[in-house]
């Protein structure tokens, strides 16, 4: 813009009987400087965001230069120091009376349309980085919606749905099968060399490298082993293992029924249930025999399965408990 | 001022930050694409296929239901987030999944699925008869064809006489459902070869073995196919995770080539190294179900289809073809 901007400028002040005297000139004065401030706040800009290379591009597009970068960067720097020298000529050229008369109106001008678009230019990156980091999908504001942050300043994603999986626009295989597109590049493909025989070199290979047979009995160290079990098949466990544990306080047979039932109450809910049922015909028995109050202790004996069974609940629930489990996020996504 | 000098110095920034060439081969040939104008060597057609298919659902191939273990040896290498991903698929793709999380101490399958606080019961709490299998089945609420099944709570001890007789016993379960029986049983194993490794393995048919292209995970990769193979599995297919081109074409990383070339397995699939993993572990919601897909999660996806399929990579993605850019690229065109 300075750059077409420049010889007109100088086509103007050069032929200065043309226009009004001071009226011309002055306004061309306040011009320039006005657009000498505009410039300047731009390579400002330029500087923090060159990715918002748009600007850029209208900027070069209207100084009309396909030539050469470097050429162009020298035509500007060039034509931004011819600016000034023929600003400073046109200075000198005017009677001083105009020239201070004038002089304060333009930079006031020019300074405060320079504030202002600088407040502009923050105010809107400010408020695109906001708007950007709170639709981002993936950010730690997921955390905090599925309870894993505590926070509630951030924002909370909006759901997503996918479509069909059997049609996918992003993807597309080339005419030759050579290439592939995805997500809108093209990529070529290579030949997979491996072939069977060496496959099976490879698998010859480990099948001597390594011996080993799936340990089936587990014994803590320091157990002796039983004589009907073929030792490569113990594993040892050292007595202290974070999370395995080698005395089975459940029986085999019991666990296994456990996990093929289907329907009604669990075992151990129902052994749990049927001891209470004892503990509270006994306990009315008891009260019709002896006619006694009801003994707190005993009131408090028959919550306890109940207790039992909430903290369970509760154990695997994480730090979360805000968001309870019937408002769990999937439940918050469907449409 | 400047503008003109920063215009033509960035091509086009997103396309270096956002889609890195995924996957580079061994051939010498592909190893130049820095010259300008890189004309591709015609490949022979004869042995190239499409690595990507879409448009119709995958045909299901073995028995049901497939017990699929997801190991790797090492630990941090993505079978967790395998698992998700691939499970996830296989529900969207029409079957059913059950997910099962054999990270006895460090369990996290339901974090990366967003499930975790619908876990109330899990398959210790069946075993001692708190509850029934039924109750320990979280059904994803995105796709009800997808269940997880938590081994343990993280404070809890298995009794790891039957670790591996418990898992067996849930897939007989499993199998012997009222609304049938899932199509595919994934398994979440935990690192190393422990004992939760020997629990994991137990129930499985076949192997999806979980690599990244570095010769510490190259090693337990080989060392777990070598015992999953004494165990008598012997389907056994690789995911090469966290794989990064701009390492590879620094020479500073293995191409995939190369680590099929060391581990002789077939390849499942191969998986960029994507930011994105990080924030869908966020936000609870696996990669796949991204919208725009991530490469990542296309990768996940064509992954699970071939293991629908019992299919392998018959080709891996180079490189970018280079395109010639216009000059109003940057306004997206
Ligand atoms: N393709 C990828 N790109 C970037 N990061 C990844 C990728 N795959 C996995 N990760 C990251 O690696 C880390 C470990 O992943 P994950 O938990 O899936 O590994 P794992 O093998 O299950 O670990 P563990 O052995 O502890 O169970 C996670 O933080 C995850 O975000
Ligand atoms: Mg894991």
């Amino acid at each position: 813009m300075a750059l077409v901007w420049n010889p007109q400028f100088h086509s103007i002040s050069s032929q200065p009987s043309i226009c009004g005297w001071k009226h011309g000139i002055s306004s061309n004065i306040l011009e320039h400087r006005r657009e000498l401030g505009l410039s300047y706040s731009r390579y400002n800009w330029v500087q923090q965001r060159t990715a918002r290379s748009f600007l850029f591009r209208a900027l070069s597009k209207s100084a009309n230069s396909d030539e050469d970068k470097v050429v162009k960067t020298e035509t500007e720097i060039n034509g931004w120091k011819n600016s000034i020298g023929k600003l400073q000529e046109t200075i000198k050229s005017f009677p001083p009376v105009v020239f201070v008369m004038k002089k304060d109106v333009g930079i006031n001008f020019a300074i405060g349309l320079c504030v202002a678009t600088t407040i502009l230019v923050v105010a809107v990156r400010v408020y695109v980085a906001r708007k950007v980091s709170s639709s981002r999908p993936g950010s730690v504001a997921d955390l905090v919606r599925r309870g894993q942050l505590r926070s509630d300043r951030r924002g909370i994603s909006s759901p997503l749905k996918y479509e069909d999986p059997f049609n996918n626009p992003l993807v597309k295989v080339g005419k030759s099968n050579s290439t592939v597109e995805m997500c809108g590049k093209v990529y070529r493909l290579a030949p997979v060399t491996l072939t069977k025989e060496q496959q099976a070199i490879h698998q010859k290979r480990r099948s001597r490298a390594y011996q080993w047979k799936r340990p089936t009995m587990f014994l803590k160290e320091g157990d002796s082993i039983p004589s009907d079990v073929d030792p490569d098949t113990v594993r040892w466990i050292p007595a202290n293992h974070p999370f395995a544990t080698t005395a089975s306080e459940i029986d085999e047979g019991l666990a296994q029924n456990n996990v093929y039932q289907k329907h009604g109450v669990p075992f151990r809910i129902q052994a749990e249930h049927e001891a209470l049922q004892r503990k509270l015909e006994a306990l009315q028995s008891e009260q019709k025999l002896n006619k006694l109050v009801i003994d707190p202790t005993n009131a408090k004996d028959f919550e306890r399965p109940f207790k039992h069974l909430t903290s369970h609940e509760q154990a695997g629930q994480g730090p979360s408990n805000r968001i309870g489990s019937d408002s769990s996020p999937e439940e918050m996504q469907k449409p | 001022m400047l503008s003109p000098q920063l215009l033509p110095k960035t091509p086009n920034p997103l396309s270096s930050i956002y889609t890195p060439n995924p996957f580079k081969s061994l051939n010498p040939k592909t190893l130049k694409p820095s010259k300008p104008n890189f004309k591709p060597k015609p490949h022979n057609p004869t042995t190239i296929q499409s690595v990507l298919q879409w448009n119709r659902k995958p045909q299901l191939a073995g028995d049901t239901p497939r017990v699929v273990v997801i190991t790797s040896g090492k630990g941090g290498v993505g079978k967790t987030t395998t698992t998700a991903n691939v499970g996830l698929s296989l529900a969207r793709l029409g079957f059913s999944v059950v997910a099962i999380d054999a990270d006895v101490g460090l369990r996290n399958l339901d974090l990366l699925l967003g499930l975790e606080n619908r876990v109330n019961y899990t398959v210790v709490e069946v075993l001692n008869g708190d509850c029934r299998l039924d109750q320990a089945l979280v059904r994803d609420k995105r796709w009800s064809n997808f269940e997880l099944l938590c081994i343990s709570k993280p404070r809890s001890k298995l009794p790891i006489g039957f670790g591996g007789k418990a898992l067996t016993w849930l897939v007989d379960a499993l199998k012997a459902r009222e609304e049938g029986s899932p199509d595919f049983i994934l398994i979440d194993c935990p690192a190393g070869i422990d004992a939760g490794f020997i629990t994991a393995i137990a129930p499985a048919n076949e192997a999806v073995l979980v690599t990244t292209p570095d010769i510490t995970s190259l090693r337990d990769a080989d060392r777990v196919t070598g015992l999953l193979e004494c165990d008598g599995i012997k389907d056994i297919k690789m995911i090469v995770n966290r794989v990064r081109t701009d390492m590879i074409k620094g020479e500073d990383m293995m191409s995939v080539l190369d680590v099929q070339e060391m581990l002789g397995l077939a390849l499942l699939g191969v998986i960029p190294e994507d930011s994105e993993v990080i924030r869908s572990t966020n936000r609870g919601y696996p990669l796949v179900l991204n919208k725009p897909p991530t490469l990542a999660g296309l990768a996940f996806e064509q992954a699970a289809w071939r293991l629908v399929e019992q299919d392998s990579m018959q080709a891996v993605v180079v490189e970018e073809e280079p395109k010639k850019r216009g000059f109003f690229s940057f306004f997206g065109g």
